[in-house]
């Protein structure tokens, strides 16, 4: 790891730049899988009132309205020249912070659904603004070799301490514990983006340099790669896929009680611990996979899993449907294990990626259209196709195998892809170079 | 029991029934509740896979009986029983008439019982160890010897690319070592529970075992390399000697030895896989800056 020869050289500047990029996304990914899509459904329904539709509804619409408000920041952050400029992003991204700081606090403090619904729209602004400016600070901070080790750090930490820090998932302890770990985060984050101490100023001037080295992606050598072609679009829509996929699956078991006391909230530390080992694993077998192969294999491995994970749950729910005795036991924890191990993998493929297929002057745009696309967008689509099958009463089972047939359909719809991209590489005479070529373009 | 407990059980029933020419699809299988076997029209397998069930003094069952959850209680006469899991009591005055194969669970046969012939696997595998079976282990050293022998000296290059991601690129091989070994395991024996994809799965499982033994010829190869013989068949053959020993001694040591082992197959397994057999050496992308 190049951090390592950060360390040795005393390039302390850059060794702070790891740092708090670690902590700026890990930060900002577990109040985002803590926080926002937990402690709202929570909010909505026990607190406000509204019914679970109303309030996926709600969550739908901040998922869109996040995207949107995403891909005009990006775009505005590249054409202004923002995304170089990283005190311009620290102080955008305090401003983030103190109004997130806000909301939560006053979070557990509606009661009707008019702010609710307000507070849906200021966090989705909030989170629109907050996404593309922190990814972007990968070219900053992050060279480009470290990038999957990162990720993988991130990953690990985050699900770590979601999963085996026990806290209730309701909204009152999810605000009481983001408001402590934000005060301190804000004081540190303000210092360092309004130069309040000298040697932290210089620091900060070190890093802003930084994206003159770090700011060409993995991706993007020898030519950048283009927001309007194959390159990028391709792992946009596969990215889409992968947290549709989860999505539609996840919203499905966090409302099956048998399914979710039994795993991720279960009052067994040791099965919750389990869970967050695996996390911790399987992000960092995806950080050395990053490392050491083509994303496109990645993608394989992260629709493979998926495929496998339901195959389990729809097989454990198939026996215990033929075999009523069986169901009636507590569901296996092998099956939230592997949800957990696929999760870590395309989590740190994502971290990774998008600053990895971009260059400075398109951090912004490609950072918000992928994460917003792939991580909002998608979300908000299985939002919808969750509450379709629900009021079509369509069964756990049957909602399982459609997740199921998508993760199988997605493997085999990329190995194709794959093979027929090498097949015309081969057919036009140039198949020693395929795999080199796979970098530059379409791989992914 | 889970399902996801009991199905690769299950799965190894159906695999024993297939083998033994019976059909797999009409086995019956008793998941709760008390039930009596009284033999009258038990021509297909019976499975206990959980609650209890009872052979009563007067009965004879000529079905084969596997036992993988649950209890089974014999008081009268049954030809065949496997124990996979859970419980069997064969009480005074009851009798096997066939074979009582105990692979795992728990089997207590009360002394005035009789029982024409037992296997206890368990028992078996610790008979196995080298110091009690050297004749056994002797064959499985000269076996791997002898592959790992003819594959050196027919195309040494192959064990040289895997053994070349072994040892500069443990921590990818180890990381798709698991990853690749663990996921085919589990479809493998998900596709078995499919009765269609039984050979499928047969094979795929045979497949894995292959890629197993080929890491082991690598590390043969690796040890070989190091010895003071000049031929590399020669030398080949002997690594893998060592390496069989050496792996079996690890074996002794409590937990880390397990664990040690579960390593090296997880890095041999993955560099076989990466380097396609070894047909190309491994390169890790480049990444740049």
């Amino acid at each position: 790891m190049r951090f390592v020869d950060h360390v040795r050289a005393g390039e302390w500047h850059t060794v702070l730049g790891y740092l708090l990029f670690v902590a700026l996304m890990t930060a900002g990914y577990y109040y985002n899988v803590t926080f926002v899509q937990l402690g709202l459904i929570d909010l909505g329904t026990r607190l406000v009132g509204l019914s679970h539709t109303a309030v996926s509804t709600w969550m739908a619409a901040l998922a869109l309205l996040t995207f949107v408000v995403a891909v005009a920041v990006g775009v505005t952050m590249d054409r202004r020249d923002w995304s170089t400029d990283l005190r311009l992003k620290l102080r955008l991204l305090f401003g983030v912070l103190v109004v997130q700081f806000v909301l939560t606090a006053v979070a557990p403090h509606i009661r009707s659904a008019a702010a609710f619904g307000a507070w849906i729209v200021i966090a989705s602004c909030a989170l629109g603004v907050g996404f593309p400016v922190s990814f972007s600070l990968a070219i900053d901070f992050v060279p480009v070799p470290d990038r999957g080790p990162v990720a993988a750090v991130i990953t690990a930490v985050t699900y770590f301490l979601a999963n085996a820090v026990p806290i209730e998932w309701s909204i009152g302890a999810f605000s009481l514990l983001m408001v402590a770990a934000m005060a301190p985060g804000l004081v540190v984050l303000g210092v360092v983006a309004f130069d309040l101490l000298k040697p932290i100023e210089r620091l900060v001037d070190g890093l802003a340099l930084q994206h003159r080295e770090f700011g060409t992606g993995r991706f993007c050598h020898p030519t950048s790669i283009r927001t309007r072609s194959l390159a990028f679009l391709a792992p946009v829509a596969l990215m889409f896929g992968v947290f549709f996929v989860d999505s539609l699956g996840f919203l499905r078991i966090i409302e099956t009680p048998a399914l979710i006391l039994t795993s991720w909230q279960s009052p067994e530390f040791s099965t919750r611990l389990a869970i967050a080992v695996v996390h911790v694993v399987g992000a960092l077998m995806a950080g050395v996979l990053y490392v050491n192969f083509d994303r496109n294999g990645l993608f394989l491995w992260v629709f493979a899993l998926f495929g496998l994970t339901y195959v389990l749950y729809t097989s454990d729910l198939r026996v215990a449907a033929l075999f009523p005795a069986l169901g009636r036991d507590a569901p296996s924890i092998v099956n939230p294990l592997f949800y957990a191990l696929t999760v870590s993998f395309y989590t740190t493929l994502n971290f990774a990626l998008w600053p990895d297929l971009s260059t400075a002057e398109t951090i912004g745009t490609h950072s918000a259209i992928g994460v917003g696309m792939a991580g909002w967008l998608a979300t908000f689509v299985s939002t919808a196709v969750a509450l379709y099958l629900d009021h079509a009463a369509v069964g756990l089972l049957t909602h399982l195998n459609l997740v199921n047939a998508l993760a199988l359909l997605f493997f085999l719809a990329l190995a194709v892809g794959i093979y027929l991209r090498r097949l015309v590489a081969v057919a036009r005479g140039r198949g020693g170079d395929t795999d080199a070529a796979s970098d530059g373009e379409v791989s992914g | 029991m889970t399902p996801t407990e009991i199905i690769p059980l299950l799965i190894v029933v159906l695999l024993l029934l297939s083998a033994s020419g019976a059909e797999p699809d009409t086995m019956s299988v008793v998941f709760d509740g008390n039930q009596t076997l009284d033999g009258a029209g038990e021509n297909s397998a019976v499975v206990v896979g959980g609650g209890s069930v009872t052979v009563p003094a007067n009965a004879s069952v000529s079905a084969p009986l596997f036992v993988v959850g649950g209890d089974l209680r014999v008081d009268g006469e049954v030809e065949a029983v496997r124990v996979l899991a859970g419980n069997l009591t064969v009480a005074d005055g009851a009798s096997v008439t066939g074979q009582l194969e105990v692979v795992g669970g728990r089997a207590t046969v009360a002394t005035g019982a009789n029982v024409a012939s037992r296997s206890d696997l368990v028992g078996q595998l610790q008979d196995q160890s080298p110091t009690r079976s050297p004749a056994g282990f002797l064959f499985q050293v000269l076996s791997l010897a002898l592959v790992a022998g003819l594959v050196a000296r027919r195309n040494p290059t192959l064990l040289a690319n895997v053994g070349d991601s072994v040892t500069n690129h443990a921590l990818v091989s180890g990381v798709v070592g698991a990853i690749a070994g663990l996921a085919l395991l589990v479809l493998f024996v998900y596709m078995a529970f499919t009765l269609v994809l039984i050979p499928l799965s047969v094979v795929g499982l045979a497949a894995e075992f292959g890629v197993v033994v080929y890491s082991y010829v690598v590390y043969g190869y690796l040890i070989g390399r190091a010895l003071p013989i000049e031929r590399v068949d020669v030398a080949s053959a002997a690594g893998a000697g060592l390496f069989v020993v050496a792996l079996e001694a690890l074996g002794a040591v409590p937990l880390a030895g397990v664990l040690g082992q579960g390593l090296l197959v997880a890095v041999g397994f993955g560099a076989v896989l990466i380097t396609y057999f070894g047909l190309r050496e491994f390169e890790p992308a480049e990444i740049p800056g």
